[in-house]
C-alpha cells in the first residue's frame, strides 16, 4: 500500500470526511487509479470503524457516517467499473430483510440492510409491517440464503414466531438462515421465535451473514 | 448559589424490566426479593407508578406474572403499570392487582395505539384504569402508519384521548399520551423537534386539558458514550436539555429511574446548547450534530 492509499484508509477511519472524500474522487476522476482497489481500501477502512465501534470509540454515527462516504466513493467508483467487462464486483449473498407485521420501527432494519450492503452482500429490504404471507412469497421469489427479521416491539416477538412458524409450515426453513434482531432482542427471544441467532447491532448482522454464507475472512 | 429546583414531574418507575442488565440478573434467577428490593427501591425514591415488564416470558408464563406482581404488592404500595401489548398477558395483571392494596389507586395499561386498541375491551370488565395512549403511530384505511410531523403526532393524540372520554367515560387525568421521546443516535428526520412541537401544540389545545404528556425518557441518549465532550454525564444532561425544553410546555410525566433525578439546564449548559443545534439538523448532519455531544 503506498503512502495516497494508505491515507486514504486512515482518513477515512478517522472520519475526517471531506478529506478522505476528495481524496479518493481525485484518485478515481484524476488520476486513474483502480476503482476496484479503491473500494479495497473503502471496505478496509469499515472494517477498522467496525472494530473500533465493536471496542466502543466509535457509535452509531460513525457507522452510517462512514456508511455514507463509502457510499458517495462507490457513486463515483462503480460507473468506472462496469466499463470493464468481467470486473463489475461480485455481491456475496443474498439476504431478505424487513420487519414484521405489527411493528413499524425501521431505522436499525435500514443500517443494517446498508451495512450488508456496502459489504457486499445484495439485500432485498421489504419494509416494515411485513405479513406473514410477503414474507413467504418474496423468500420463494428471492430465494435468500439469509432471512433477516427486525421487530422492536415487544409485540414483534409474537409475530416473529408466527412467521417463523410458516416459513417451516411452507418447508422452506432448511434454505437459509434466519437472523432476529431489534431493541430488546435477546437470547430468551430468539428461543422463543425459532431464530438460527439473534444480532444486537449491525456489526453483528454482518458478521453472522459472513459466517453463514462462508464468506467470513 | 443555591441548587436549581429539580422537575416537578411525575416519574413512572422502569426499573422492573430485564431490559435492565442490573434487573435481568432478578429474573434470570427468579430471585422475587430482588424485585422486591428494586420496587421498594424506586417507591422510596418518589415514584408515581411502577412499570412492570417481565419481557418475552410474560407470553407463555402468566404465573409467574401474577406471582411477580403479588410480590411487588406485597412490599409496596405504590399502583403499578403492566408494560405488555397483549390482552391476555393484561387481563392477568388486571385481575391480579389489588386495588385496596394501593391505597385504592387504579392500575394502568401501558401501552394502547390506534392500531392496538383490543386492550380497551378490558375496561368494561376490568376498569376503571389509567391508560397511556401511543401517539407516534396512527391507522390509516386500516394499516399502521408512523407518525413522522407535529401535526401528526398531536392529531392522533387528540383522537385518542377523545376517544377514551367519549366511549369509555374516562377522565382526562387517567389519559396519558406517549409523545415518544426518539433516541437522538437515529434521529435523522427531526423526530425529536416533532416531538418538542406537538407538545406545545397539545398544550394549547383546550379540548386536551387535563391529559397528562409523557415519554420513556431513556430512549433519548440511548447507545450514547458515557462522557459529553464537556466532562458531563452525558445520558442524564441530555435527558434534562430534553426536560428543560418540554416541561414548560406540559410535559409532565416520565418512564424512567425515579432515584435519577433531573433540574432545569441554564441557557449556556453544553449539552442544552448541542442539543439545540441538533434540533435544527436532518439528514446526515443530523448525525454529525450528534457526534458534537462526545466529540469536541
Amino acid at each position: 500500500m503506498n503512502e495516497q492509499e494508505r491515507n486514504l484508509v486512515e482518513w477515512l477511519a478517522d472520519m475526517r470526511e471531506e478529506e478522505a472524500t476528495a481524496l479518493a474522487n481525485r484518485m478515481l476522476l484524476e488520476e486513474g487509479a483502480d476503482p476496484v482497489r479503491v473500494l479495497e481500501l473503502c471496505r478496509e477502512a469499515m472494517g477498522v470503524v467496525g472494530k473500533r465501534f465493536e471496542a466502543g470509540e466509535y457509535f452509531l454515527p460513525e457507522l452510517v457516517l462512514a456508511g455514507e462516504m463509502l457510499e458517495n466513493i462507490g457513486a463515483v467508483a462503480k460507473p468506472l467499473i462496469k466499463k470493464k467487462p468481467g470486473e463489475e464486483a461480485k455481491k456475496l449473498a443474498r439476504v431478505l430483510i424487513g420487519t414484521v407485521h405489527g411493528d413499524l420501527h425501521d431505522i436499525g432494519k435500514n443500517i443494517v440492510s446498508f451495512m450488508l450492503d456496502i459489504n457486499g452482500f445484495e439485500v432485498r429490504d421489504i419494509g416494515v409491517d411485513v405479513p406473514v404471507k410477503t414474507f413467504l412469497d418474496e423468500i420463494r421469489d428471492y430465494k435468500p440464503h439469509v432471512v433477516g427479521l427486525s421487530g422492536f416491539l415487544t409485540v414483534a416477538f409474537d409475530s416473529m414466531k408466527e412467521t417463523i412458524a410458516a416459513i417451516e409450515d411452507a418447508n422452506l426453513r432448511r434454505e437459509f438462515k434466519i437472523m432476529i434482531g431489534g431493541g430488546q432482542i435477546d437470547e430468551t427471544v430468539r428461543g422463543y421465535t425459532g431464530a438460527d441467532a439473534f444480532g444486537v447491532n449491525a456489526v453483528e448482522a454482518v458478521a453472522l451473514c459472513k459466517n453463514w454464507t462462508g464468506d467470513g475472512k | 448559589m443555591t441548587e436549581p429546583q429539580e422537575f416537578k414531574i411525575n416519574i413512572i418507575g422502569e426499573r422492573i424490566n430485564p431490559g435492565f442488565k442490573s434487573s435481568k440478573i432478578f429474573f434470570d434467577n427468579e430471585d422475587i426479593a430482588g424485585l422486591q428490593g428494586l420496587a421498594l427501591k424506586q417507591a422510596q425514591a418518589g415514584a408515581w407508578y411502577l412499570d412492570i415488564n417481565i419481557g418475552a416470558r410474560a407470553l407463555t408464563d402468566s404465573a409467574f406474572m401474577a406471582e411477580v406482581i403479588r410480590a411487588i404488592q406485597a412490599v409496596v404500595t405504590t399502583p403499578l403499570a403492566f408494560d405488555f401489548p397483549s390482552a391476555q398477558v393484561q387481563e392477568v395483571c388486571l385481575e391480579t392487582y389489588d386495588r385496596a392494596r394501593a391505597g385504592g389507586q387504579m392500575p394502568m395499561i401501558n401501552s394502547i395505539t390506534e392500531h392496538r386498541w383490543d386492550l380497551m375491551d378490558l375496561h368494561k370488565h376490568f376498569g376503571p384504569f389509567k391508560v397511556i395512549a401511543m401517539a407516534s403511530e396512527r391507522v390509516e384505511e386500516g394499516i399502521a402508519k408512523g407518525n413522522k410531523t407535529a401535526d401528526e403526532i398531536y392529531r392522533t393524540a387528540k383522537r385518542c384521548a377523545l376517544r377514551l372520554r367519549n366511549e369509555y367515560g374516562m377522565a382526562m387525568d387517567d389519559i396519558l399520551i406517549d409523545v415518544s421521546v426518539s433516541a437522538i443516535i437515529a434521529d435523522t428526520a427531526g423526530l425529536n423537534r416533532s416531538t418538542l412541537d406537538a407538545i406545545k401544540l397539545i398544550g394549547n389545545d383546550p379540548d386536551l386539558a387535563g391529559t397528562h404528556r409523557m415519554g420513556g425518557l431513556t430512549n433519548i441518549a440511548q447507545q450514547m458514550p458515557k462522557k459529553a465532550a464537556d466532562g458531563s454525564e452525558l445520558k442524564h444532561s441530555l435527558e434534562s436539555a430534553f426536560l428543560t425544553l418540554a416541561v414548560p410546555y406540559g410535559f409532565d410525566t416520565i418512564i424512567g429511574t425515579p432515584w435519577k433525578r433531573h433540574q432545569p439546564l441554564p441557557e449556556d449548559n453544553y449539552v442544552l446548547k448541542t442539543y439545540k443545534n441538533f434540533l435544527e439538523q436532518t439528514g446526515s448532519n443530523a448525525l454529525r450534530a450528534v457526534r458534537k455531544f462526545y466529540k469536541a
